[in-house]
């Protein structure tokens, strides 16, 4: 049963118990939007959070989780106070919250002052590395990098670019543009549209008469659904446009997000540390465990990292006897976690997982189905200094310098 | 200078922090380890290591001081980033004054180094840049007179209009891969007519 408590009398705390206390509580707050513009995401990270804490409280652990919930609403002038009241009192060393990298950027002041910890478990575009701040999702190198190394090969090299026009659509392309230069491709077209837009029939109209091999789609929330339901519809008139011939990828779309919208995200393909549809018993006996509710809206890669950001916390203070937030961080540095994602190692250097990337295509029904399982854990390059931007087999041919001087 | 999209990386590259031994060092260190550069820590002077060999520079804007170099003032040889302290103008402007190419706030916290050495990287290859194209306007602009001596010579030699003569020493120049300006001094060479210097 959840009560509400007083501990927090401010209006955006609410306090869920998790029954009689029969040995010490640990609070954990919980600081994730579940309305405003990507409140879809903001939710799935909240379901697996709370879901984590419940499974952890199940466990017998000689402490208990208690979650202190704090919802900004969507809006990022909300985040740092948010975080502060969670972290100022003492009680709250862990935070798994955040979605947008710009919330993110809001909390970190906060948390560093304090030396409490962001489990931050969301994929985003890397460039960042808070000895605070746990990255409990993908970075570029086990995103963009990978779906493009599967796509090149499959598809072809002339791509189309689409994506919110915030940081994550524009570095997401940027990096895009980067490997495709780096292995022999083009951009026929990129193009940005404010969040929230749903005003795109023109791009895919762009598209119609481009022609590209595939289109990278980084939208996010309503304009990616009516990007799709556009792109099926073009699909569906013109043979050459179904998405088993021109895909689109995306690094983002999730599991709720397809159930929603099908059957027009069929055939589009994405990345991610997780999918639902894994069929391994591990996987098949972590869905088992959740309530039907959270089952019914779709567990994606946003809800198992949240999930498995609190198994990792839980993890840490075990092995810690209930240690500081620092030391239940060099806890699991030095230990790898078993989580729906798989054996969860944080990188030592750079606070980001070792994580797999694997690849899945959305069906009519609104289901995914994995296509190319990861080849194994991939190590986190959030500065992408390591990683190699040319796909296998597709360098092009170094460039002869020009031989003639221009004189002047 | 690179295309916007593309991503720079600092792997393999070396750093010189020239700073007293300091938690704001250490988490330099940090930051330079997780982008592959390899970081030494250097205070007060550089005696016993070189300068050599060093990628970026990253010095103490608060209690540096100008013997450190062993340049003149804004002509380190490579990107610098001045470590910044106190916001006393006298400390800012004396950074300024050795060309730093970036700054980092005091006190360093887990970001921020990265940025630097991109923004320094693009500074310094702009000053660079910069300064030889100043020499070489300049080196064109003492060579002028020269120029125009030896379009003259060429007009009377072989009895063409200015434009024709000029058309002879620029086809000389591609042929023989030399600029314009040097063709000219040497058919002045020939004749002993040199006028103004050449070069800087």
């Amino acid at each position: 049963m959840r009560l509400t408590g007083e501990k927090y009398p401010c209006g955006a705390f609410v306090v869920l118990g998790t029954g009689v206390l029969t040995s010490r509580t640990i609070d954990i707050g919980v600081l994730f939007s579940r309305s405003g513009p990507y409140a879809d995401l903001g939710d799935q990270g909240y379901r697996g959070a709370i879901a984590g804490i419940e499974a952890v409280n199940r466990r017998g652990l000689p402490f208990r989780l208690s979650p202190v919930v704090a919802d900004p609403e969507g809006n990022t002038d909300r985040y740092a106070a948010l975080a502060h009241r969670l972290v100022s009192g003492g009680s709250v060393q862990h935070i798994v919250g955040c979605t947008t990298s710009w919330s993110r950027k809001e909390v970190i002041p906060a948390i560093e002052k304090t030396e409490a910890l962001l489990w931050y478990p969301c994929v985003y575009e890397g460039f960042e590395a808070s000895e605070n701040v746990v990255y409990v999702g993908a970075c570029a190198n086990q995103h963009i990098v990978p779906i493009l190394d599967f796509a090149l090969p499959l598809f072809g090299r002339r791509a189309f670019l689409v994506g919110s026009n915030y940081i994550w659509g524009w570095e997401t392309c940027r990096i895009a543009r980067d490997v495709l230069a780096h292995s022999g491709g083009e951009v026929l077209g990129e193009r940005h549209v404010p969040l929230g837009d749903t005003d795109i029939a023109h791009i895919v109209e762009e598209i119609r008469r481009k022609k590209p091999d595939f289109i990278l789609n980084s939208l996010i929330g309503p304009s990616s659904y009516r990007f799709l339901e556009a792109y099926h519809a073009l699909g569906r008139r013109d043979p050459d446009f179904a998405t088993g011939r021109r895909p689109v990828l995306s690094c983002n779309l999730s599991e709720n997000e397809i159930a929603r919208i099908a059957p027009v995200a069929e055939g589009h393909l994405t990345v991610a540390t997780y999918f639902e549809a894994d069929e391994g018993p591990a996987n098949a006996a972590f869905l088992e465990s959740l309530d039907a509710e959270d089952r019914r809206i779709g567990v994606s890669a946003f809800f198992a990292q949240a999930y498995a950001s609190v198994l990792m916390i839980a993890a840490g203070l075990d092995a810690t006897d209930g240690g500081r937030a620092m030391d239940v961080l060099s806890a699991v540095k030095a230990r790898d976690v078993a989580t729906p994602l798989g054996a969860l190692r944080v990188d030592a250097g750079n606070n980001h997982i070792h994580a797999e990337a694997h690849i899945a295509r959305a069906t009519a029904d609104g289901r995914f189905e994995i296509v190319r399982e990861s080849a194994g854990r991939i190590a986190p390059d959030p500065f992408l200094t390591r990683t190699n931007l040319a796909v296998p087999g597709m360098e092009p041919p170094a460039q002869p310098r020009p031989s003639l001087r221009i004189v002047k | 200078m690179s295309d916007s999209f593309s991503t720079p990386s600092f792997e393999g590259t070396s750093a010189l922090i020239l700073h007293r031994a300091h938690s704001n060092t250490e988490a330099l260190a940090r930051q330079f380890a997780r982008i592959g550069v390899s970081a030494v820590t250097v205070w007060p002077e550089v005696e016993g290591h070189s300068f050599d060999g060093y990628d970026f520079l990253l010095f103490d804007a608060d209690m540096g001081y100008d013997e450190q170099f062993p340049w003149a003032a804004g002509e380190a040889p490579i990107p610098t980033i001045a470590l910044i302290g106190s916001e006393a103008p006298g400390r800012v402007t004396w950074a300024v004054s050795h060309g730093a190419d970036a700054q980092l706030l005091k006190p360093i916290g887990s970001s921020g180094v990265y940025a630097a050495l991109v923004i320094a990287t693009h500074a310094f290859r702009r000053r660079k840049a910069l300064e030889s194209r100043v020499g070489e306007l300049a080196a064109r602009l003492a060579n002028r007179e020269n120029l125009a001596e030896a379009t003259a010579l060429l007009m009377v030699r072989h009895g063409v209009s200015a434009g024709a003569a000029y058309a002879r020493l620029r086809r000389q120049a591609m042929e023989e891969r030399r600029s314009i300006d040097d063709i000219a001094l040497s058919i002045l060479n020939e004749t002993g007519t040199v006028k103004g210097s050449h070069g800087l």
